[in-house]
């Protein structure tokens, strides 16, 4: 899988970024409306989302950051505009991807295991081969001694690492993940953020990660795309976040290009976050 | 907590029996614990219980079995097609408020004397019980559980399969008590009003050259039964559910 280097191409360019030249966007978005009923969620949308890129979308609250994404998914579709995926038109559901919902959708009467292999059951993969691959992936999120628990057993945090191993087994080329880390604690977060990024360096794809926490955004992404606040929100800018990889998570909050940068995005969300606050008051 | 449950037992039956003795109960209507108690040992002794109690524990269970499926196939049906739901709502509803026990004089004509007549009784009771358990059970689930299904490639059939059918058993299940405790009324009640065999015309036969001792010890045993029964699907619940019990 092709995937350009961090910072090598700058995405703020209304042109374009060069890679685009060789590599077809993983997700395209073009001039994207979406409506529901008389409410536009988003009007105008383009976004093209590079394969192998990790890419965060901020906004407030309310900005149509979800719709977006299951727009992606082919969940829904769109009112105006198209999406593209790997150059085809989508129509249906997403095949070339896995979704990570806010709200785990584990099944509670299956076990870590059938949990985590669902994808490659649904795929006709052959039980013992799907036994091992799962083993491989509940190891990768440290979920060695809770194989054979159910949903309903593990914390928080926990169900977050089989929710994670669920979406990953499954070789999509884009992970789409819908604030998937917003109910843990500060610290449980920081873990699966680290896992998330493990995962990723590991075995990369495309990530549309959508968030309302500049902080985790900016951590973890290769871009960060800032949406207004909504109704009918849009792209209001795009940066490139060019903090060297792998990154520590620990530390990286207190690094001076950062802070520097968060300084820079906050200054675009902070006008759009006011402006949500106005139309709810 | 037992032992005074074990008491207050002990004390009614004692009174009973004391009540019986004294003269102050008429045995002929109320029969005495001593009494019933020897029934139910001469019956178990001599073996002329076991072909009743067989018959309706039998007939119960064809009616929870066919009952069962039967709602789970229509809950399952109309749940998914939702113009048939519709369609047989007010239908449904309107037999469901019917009191089942208006039937049995019709299901006697219609399928004679024999177990069957009680069977389908048994069943227009569990089946309504397990088809709204049913319909339920798909309603409830969670539309991310779907989403994320298919979203990980699940096939109409996969999720029929992984997500849908155990949600609904889910309530099937958690229905157990209920479903089982009402085809052994309407067995009963069933064999009460014509039948030539089961526990229900044992107590009607005592009551009818009123042998009230008959028509206790009757009761007795079948309450019993239907105690025996309750713990067992108690136990088998617990099993199936076993997921949620945490």
């Amino acid at each position: 899988m092709f995937r350009a280097g961090s910072g090598g191409c700058v995405v703020s360019d209304t042109i374009g970024c060069l890679d685009h030249a060789f590599s077809r966007p993983a997700i395209r978005f073009e001039n994207v409306t979406k409506t529901f009923g008389s409410y536009t969620a988003i009007r105008g949308v383009s976004l093209d989302v590079r394969e192998g890129a990790f890419v965060s979308v901020v906004g407030p609250s309310g900005c149509g950051k979800s719709t977006l994404l299951n727009l992606a998914a082919g969940l829904i579709s769109s009112s105006e505009g198209s999406v593209s995926v790997f150059g085809e038109r989508l129509s249906g559901l997403n095949r070339h991807a896995a979704y990570m919902f806010q709200q785990e959708g584990l099944l509670p009467w299956k076990t870590v295991l059938e949990n985590v292999t669902l994808g490659l059951t649904f795929r006709g993969v052959k039980p013992q081969e799907a036994e091992a691959t799962g083993r491989e992936w509940i190891h990768r999120v440290g979920l060695d001694d809770f194989s054979s628990a159910f949903p309903a057993q593990l914390s928080g945090g926990m169900r977050k690492r089989a929710a994670m191993a669920q979406s990953w087994i499954v070789d999509s080329g884009i992970l789409l993940m819908d604030e998937p880390f917003s109910a843990l604690d500060v610290h449980t977060r920081l873990r699966m953020e680290s896992i998330l990024l493990e995962l990723w360096t590991a075995a990369p794809r495309t990530v549309l990660f959508v968030t309302h926490d500049l902080e985790e955004a900016l951590a973890l992404a290769d871009e960060v795309v800032v949406l207004s606040a909504g109704p009918a929100s849009h792209v209001v800018s795009r940066y490139s976040i060019d903090l060297p990889r792998p990154r520590d998570l620990i530390d990286i909050r207190t690094e001076p290009r950062f802070v520097e940068l968060y300084r820079e995005i906050w200054a675009s969300l902070k006008q759009e976050v006011l402006k949500s606050y106005a139309r709810t008051e | 907590m037992v032992l005074w449950q074990a008491l207050l037992g002990a004390a009614i039956l004692g009174a009973w029996q004391f009540l019986a003795d004294r003269g102050t109960l008429d045995k002929f209507f109320f029969s005495r614990p001593s009494d019933i108690v020897l029934r139910m040992a001469q019956w178990i002794r001599t073996g002329s219980i076991w072909p009743h109690l067989l018959v309706t524990l039998e007939e119960a269970l064809l009616a929870f079995v066919i009952g069962g499926i039967a709602g789970i196939v229509f809950g399952f049906g109309l749940a998914r097609v939702p113009w048939l739901g519709a369609l047989l709502d007010p239908y449904i509803k309107t037999l469901n408020a019917l009191p089942r026990v208006v039937l049995a004089p019709i299901f006697l004509l219609w399928f004679g004397l024999g177990i069957w007549s009680k069977v389908v009784l048994g069943v227009t009771v569990v089946f309504f019980v397990v088809f709204f358990n049913t319909h339920q059970g798909i309603r409830e689930v969670d539309p991310v559980v779907v989403n994320n299904a298919r979203m990980l490639g699940a096939s109409e059939w996969n999720l029929i399969r992984h997500v849908f059918v155990p949600s609904a058993l889910t309530w099937v299940f958690s229905s157990l008590h209920v479903s089982i405790g009402f085809a052994m009324i309407a067995v009963v009640v069933g064999e009460y009003l014509g039948a030539s065999r089961g526990v229900g015309y044992l107590i009607s036969q005592a009551e009818g050259v009123f042998d009230t001792t008959g028509v206790f010890a009757g009761i007795t045993i079948l309450s019993a039964v239907v105690l025996l029964v309750g713990w067992g699907v108690d136990r088998l619940e617990r099993w199936l559910l076993r997921w949620k019990a945490y």
